[in-house]
């Protein structure tokens, strides 16, 4: 059905307006020339066919009138569709950029921390002192102090660590 | 009665669907990306700091999966929003 549309849409809409046209002159026609004898047997002919061309004429226009509301629905659906993916393509920009800013500078501060643990470690400590005030220093110092004593007197027990893994691995899917 | 069905079935066939299909928009592909397993201690003689840069990593991974389970509830809000404006 939608290809005899299609056919019949080439029809330019024109050709509808005079059919109707023609289909009501010819039922006015039918009545008023139905007196005179010569016209008088082509009567209900012209009645038949003026009813038809009637009949077709609104169709089409129905369907031309159909047509161009949904045509219009259409190209206002394009629009929006157009507007909503041009939006989502600038949010999926905007949380993409938020997400790996955050995740580098999480990723940053791991590093960062590793870095200073083991420098308390080697006694690389000049970079982490140099803008400490003197009791600042003495109280960092009292502290790396603690950590060699706790690196080199208290190993961490083996159960310790088996209860960190096993909370480490989670549940495995 | 025949003739008004006729009538009535002719009259459906200009009848129409808007032919406008809206796409869910893909997601982000560093949210698709799954979290990674967490650091495990390794060896019988662990030091105290090793334990520590464990705990550390770990920390840090959590927010860094936080980060991205944010993102996607973000992702998902935004665009159904954008999804639901098309009407």
């Amino acid at each position: 059905m939608s290809q005899m549309l299609w056919i019949i849409s080439l029809i330019p809409d024109m050709f509808w307006t005079l059919l109707l046209g023609a289909g009501v002159l010819a039922i006015v026609a039918s009545y008023l020339l139905g007196k005179i004898p010569f016209v008088q047997q082509y009567k209900i002919p012209l009645r038949v066919g003026g009813v038809v061309a009637v009949l077709i004429g609104v169709y089409f226009y129905g369907v031309i009138a159909n047509e161009a509301k949904w045509q219009a629905r259409i190209k206002e659906l394009e629009e929006k569709v157009a507007v909503a993916e041009a939006k989502s393509t600038e949010t999926n920009t905007v949380i993409k950029t938020e997400v790996v800013e955050k995740v580098k500078v999480v990723k940053e501060r791991a590093k960062t921390q590793i870095e200073y643990i083991d420098r308390v470690v080697k006694g690389d400590t000049v970079t982490i002192t140099k803008d400490m005030s003197e009791t600042e220093r003495a109280g960092f110092k009292k502290k790396q102090e603690e950590l060699e004593r706790a690196i080199k007197m208290c190993p961490v027990p083996q159960i310790v660590i088996e209860e960190i893994n096993k909370a480490a691995a989670g549940v495995k899917q | 009665m025949k003739y008004l069905a006729f009538v009535m079935v002719l009259a459906l066939t200009a009848c129409n669907s808007v032919p406008i299909k809206q796409k869910f928009p893909e997601a982000i592909p560093e949210l698709k990306e799954k979290c990674p397993d967490l650091k495990q201690i390794e060896g019988n003689s662990v030091a105290i700091t090793d334990l520590l840069k464990s705990v550390v990593t770990n920390y840090n991974m959590y927010y860094e999966c936080g980060l991205k389970n944010d993102g996607w509830n973000k992702w998902y809000i935004e665009q159904r929003k954008i999804y639901e404006s098309v009407k």
